[in-house]
C-alpha cells in the first residue's frame, strides 16, 4: 500500500493525485496502475512525476461515468492507494534522448509528456497541447515556451481551434520523432497528417488513452 | 466424495483444471463423470466474452436449485473479474484465485466438509485456532457462508502484487497436475499480462505477469519427457516475455527455449509454446526454434489487425511493419514451420478500409491456421467503454471473408504435402472407426487410415494422400518412426 502525501486540484474536474513511491523502479512514458486501497477496481494512469523524485504523481480527470477517478478525488492525505506495474513502452529510448522531438496530446494525455520534461531536462521538444478550455492546461508554465496550446472551445491561448488543425497548417519535418497521447480520434487523425507529410513509421508513437 | 469440474476457455484454464483436480484428489475426492453425482461442484471461469460469465451465471443459479434437494458445496476460480467476484459471492460457497489453489483444502474444511485428508489439512492451519479446537465433524453443516451470506473468499487477487507472486510461485506451480492426458502436457511458465491490450481483461483477472522459476519448468519438462510425454505445451499469456518481471534474477524467454531444447535433445517429443506477442517475439528466439530438434517447427504468432491504426487502438504496440518483420525472419530460419495467427473482426470503430487491410494482411502472410474472432465488448476491458459500433452482419461479413481467406492460403500449403511422408502424432479415434485422429508437427489435424501398429500417444510415419482447406488425409507408412 502506498500513502497519500497529497491532492492538488487543477481545476474543476482534474487533479494530481501524490503518493509513496516505495522504490518503484519506471522508465519515463509508463504508466502504473492505481486504485484507492481495499477496492478491487484500478485504472492505469501514465507517471506525471519525475523519474529522479521520490514520490509518484498522477494526473486524473473525473470521469462522469468513471468509478476509480471519482473514488480517488475523495481520497485525503494518509489515506493508501494500491499501485501496480509499471507497463507500457510508450519510452524514449536512450540513443534517441537527444533527438528533436514533438509531443502532441489532448486533455490528460500530457501526463507523459510532463514526466519526460522532469526526467530529461536536455531533451530537445515542443508540446502541443490540445485542449478545451485554458483552464486544461495544468502545470504547462514547466515546459515554459516549449509549450503550445490548441484551445477548440474557449478564448485565449497560443492557438484557436484543434491540435489537428494546428499541425496540419505547420511545417513538419519527418526527422523529427513525434509521440501522440490522449484520445483516439486525435491520435487517427495525426496520424494521418504525419504520415502524409512523409514522417516514417519508426518517428511515431502513439498511447491512447481510454 | 465426488467432485464435477466444469473447464471453460483456454489451455491455461485446462492447464489450472488439471491442478485443481490434483488437490481435490489429494483430500479425496474422486471426479464423477456426471455432476449429478458429485457432492462439490465447481468451475474453472473464463472472462474472454460476456457469454462464458454468463454460463457461470446459468449454472451456478441451477445447481444452488439442487441444493433444496442434495446437500453439494460449490466453488468458482479461474479468470474472473473483480466486479463478478463481488457479484457472484452469495451464489457460491466458495470463491479463490487459481493461486490460491494450494489452501483450497483447508477452504473445504472450514465449511463443513471434511475427509480424513481435508481433516489434516485443517489442522495444518495456523491461522485458525477456532478451526483446529472445533470437534470433528462428521457431516456437512448447512452454514458455509460468512455471516453476511456471502462466499467464504481468500484475500482479493489484486490486493498486492507481491503477495500474488509469492502465492504463485511457492504454491500454485507446484501442486502436481492431474494430467488429462499421458502424451500430451500443458506446462505453465508464467501467469498474468503486463499488455493491456484494450480487447482483453486478463491483466484484470490474472493480475500481472509472474514468471515461474526456471528450474522448476526444466524438472517438469525432464519429468513428463522421462514419462514418454509427445508433445508438450509452454503456456503463457506472452510466453516470449518470460522471465522479464525478474529483471537479471530470471532467464529470458530465449535462454529457457534453449534450456528446454536441452532437456529434450535426443527424445522423440515436439516442444510448443503458446502465445507470444509479436512486440516481444526476438530473432533469438526463432534461432532457438531452428538450434533444437525437439522444438516444433509451429509458430503462433497473433496478429489481431492488419491495420496500424487499429493496432494502436488496441494498444498492441506494434505496427503491421513490426509484424511483417518477425515474420521474414520465421520464413528466413524455419522455411518448414507452419504460422498460426489470432484475428479480431469488427473491433470498435475498425473501418472497411482498415479490415481490408487486415485482409491483404492475412494474404500477405499465408497463415495455415487463424482463429478469427467477431469483436464483442469484453466487460472489463477498456473497449467494453467504446461503442461496438460495427453492425453484427458486417462483422459476419468480415468474418467469413477471412475464412476464405484463410482456406485458400492453408489448402494450399495442405496440397504442396500430398504425396509426402511425414511423422504424425496419432491423439485418438475418428468418429468414424475406420480412422484415427492425428496432427503434424505443424499442429495440422490429420485423418490416417487405421491400421495394426498405430497407437493413440504414439508418431507414426504417414503419407499424405489429400489435403482439404483446414486438414489432412494420409495412409500408414510405418509405425513409431523417431521425430
Amino acid at each position: 500500500m502506498h500513502r497519500v502525501h497529497a491532492i492538488r486540484r487543477l481545476s474543476d474536474d482534474s487533479y494530481v493525485l501524490r503518493f509513496d513511491r516505495h522504490g518503484l523502479v519506471f522508465e519515463p512514458g509508463q504508466y502504473v496502475s492505481v486504485g484507492a486501497g481495499g477496492d478491487v477496481d484500478m485504472r492505469e494512469y501514465s507517471v506525471y512525476s519525475g523519474v529522479e523524485q521520490d514520490f509518484l504523481e498522477i494526473l486524473v480527470r473525473k470521469v462522469a461515468s468513471g468509478y476509480v477517478s471519482r473514488r480517488l478525488a475523495r481520497l485525503a492525505p494518509g489515506d493508501e492507494v494500491s499501485v501496480d506495474g509499471p507497463f507500457g513502452y510508450f519510452t524514449i529510448e536512450p540513443e534517441f534522448r537527444g533527438a528533436k522531438h514533438v509531443f502532441i496530446a489532448t486533455g490528460t494525455g500530457i501526463s507523459p509528456f510532463h514526466n519526460f520534461a522532469l526526467s530529461y531536462p536536455r531533451l530537445d521538444y515542443r508540446v502541443l497541447h490540445g485542449i478545451r478550455t485554458l483552464e486544461d492546461r495544468y502545470e504547462h508554465a514547466l515546459f515554459g515556451r516549449r509549450y503550445l496550446s490548441c484551445v477548440s472551445r474557449g478564448a485565449g491561448g497560443d492557438y484557436a481551434g484543434r491540435v489537428t488543425a494546428y499541425l496540419r497548417d505547420g511545417a513538419i519535418d519527418p526527422a523529427t520523432r513525434y509521440y501522440l497521447c490522449g484520445n483516439c480520434d486525435m491520435i487517427y487523425e495525426c496520424f494521418d497528417i504525419l504520415q502524409t507529410a512523409g514522417v516514417p513509421h519508426h518517428n511515431l508513437f502513439a498511447e491512447v488513452y481510454f | 466424495m465426488k467432485y464435477y469440474l466444469l473447464q471453460l476457455g483456454c489451455q491455461m484454464n485446462i492447464s489450472d483444471g488439471e491442478r485443481v483436480k490434483s488437490v481435490l484428489r489429494s483430500i479425496g475426492y474422486a471426479e464423477a463423470e456426471d455432476e449429478r453425482e458429485a457432492d462439490l461442484l465447481g468451475i474453472i471461469a473464463c472472462s474472454v466474452r460476456q457469454k462464458a460469465i454468463d454460463k457461470v451465471y446459468h449454472r451456478i443459479h441451477t445447481w444452488n436449485r439442487t441444493k433444496r434437494d442434495r446437500n453439494v458445496l460449490t466453488f468458482l476460480s479461474g479468470c474472473v473479474l473483480p466486479s463478478d467476484r463481488e457479484k457472484l459471492a452469495d451464489r457460491f460457497d466458495l470463491i479463490f484465485t487459481i493461486n490460491e489453489l494450494p489452501r483450497l483444502p483447508q477452504l473445504i474444511a472450514t465449511c463443513g466438509v471434511v475427509t480424513p485428508a481435508a481433516l489434516q489439512a485443517s489442522n495444518y492451519d495456523r491461522s485458525s485456532a477456532a478451526d483446529r479446537e472445533s470437534p470433528p465433524v462428521t457431516e456437512r453443516t448447512p452454514a458455509r457462508t460468512t455471516a453476511d451470506g456471502r462466499a467464504r473468499m481468500f484475500t482479493p487477487a489484486f490486493a498486492g502484487p507481491h503477495g500474488v507472486t509469492e502465492d504463485i510461485r511457492d504454491g500454485f506451480w507446484r501442486v502436481e497436475p492431474t494430467r488429462t492426458s499421458d502424451f500430451d502436457a500443458y506446462v505453465p511458465i508464467q501467469n498474468g499480462c503486463d499488455k493491456f491490450c484494450t480487447f482483453c481483461a486478463v491483466p484484470y483477472t490474472r493480475g500481472r505477469e509472474v514468471s515461474r522459476s526456471s528450474d522448476d519448468i526444466l524438472a517438469e519438462v525432464e519429468d513428463l519427457v522421462a514419462r514418454g510425454y509427445r508433445s508438450i505445451t509452454l503456456l503463457g499469456q506472452n510466453v516470449n516475455s518470460y522471465g522479464l518481471d525478474k529483471r537479471s534474477a530470471e532467464m529470458r524467454f530465449a535462454q529457457l527455449l534453449d534450456a528446454v531444447g536441452q532437456v529434450t535433445a535426443g527424445h522423440d517429443v515436439w516442444v510448443y509454446f503458446t502465445s507470444p506477442h509479436p512486440r516481444d517475439m526476438t530473432r533469438e528466439v526463432i534461432e532457438t526454434v531452428a538450434a533444437h530438434d525437439t522444438i516444433a517447427n509451429q509458430i503462433h504468432l497473433p496478429i489481431q489487425s492488419g491495420d496500424d491504426k487499429v493496432l494502436i487502438r488496441m494498444n498492441r504496440n506494434y505496427r503491421v511493419v513490426d509484424y511483417r518483420r518477425v515474420v521474414g525472419v520465421i520464413r528466413e530460419l524455419l522455411p518448414q514451420a507452419t504460422l498460426f495467427t489470432d484475428v479480431i473482426v469488427g473491433f470498435s470503430g475498425e473501418t472497411d478500409a482498415q479490415f481490408q487491410r487486415t485482409r491483404a494482411a492475412m494474404e500477405e502472410f499465408a497463415y495455415n491456421m487463424a482463429y478469427i474472432a467477431i469483436y464483442s465488448p469484453r466487460p472489463g476491458a477498456a473497449s467494453s467503454r467504446w461503442r461496438d459500433d460495427v453492425p453484427e452482419r458486417e462483422k459476419k461479413q468480415r468474418l467469413a471473408e477471412l475464412t476464405e481467406v484463410l482456406k485458400r492460403s492453408a489448402k494450399a500449403a495442405n496440397e504442396a504435402l500430398v504425396g509426402r511422408e511425414v511423422t504424425v502424432l496419432i491423439e485418438g479415434r475418428d468418429r468414424k472407426p475406420e480412422y484415427l485422429r492425428a496432427r503434424t508437427e505443424g499442429r495440422i489435424p490429420v485423418r490416417v487410415n487405421a491400421g495394426a501398429g498405430l497407437h493413440v500417444g504414439r508418431f507414426a510415419r504417414v503419407r499424405i494422400a489429400s489435403a482439404q482447406a483446414l486438414s489432412l488425409g494420409a495412409v500408414p507408412v510405418r509405425v513409431g518412426a523417431a521425430v
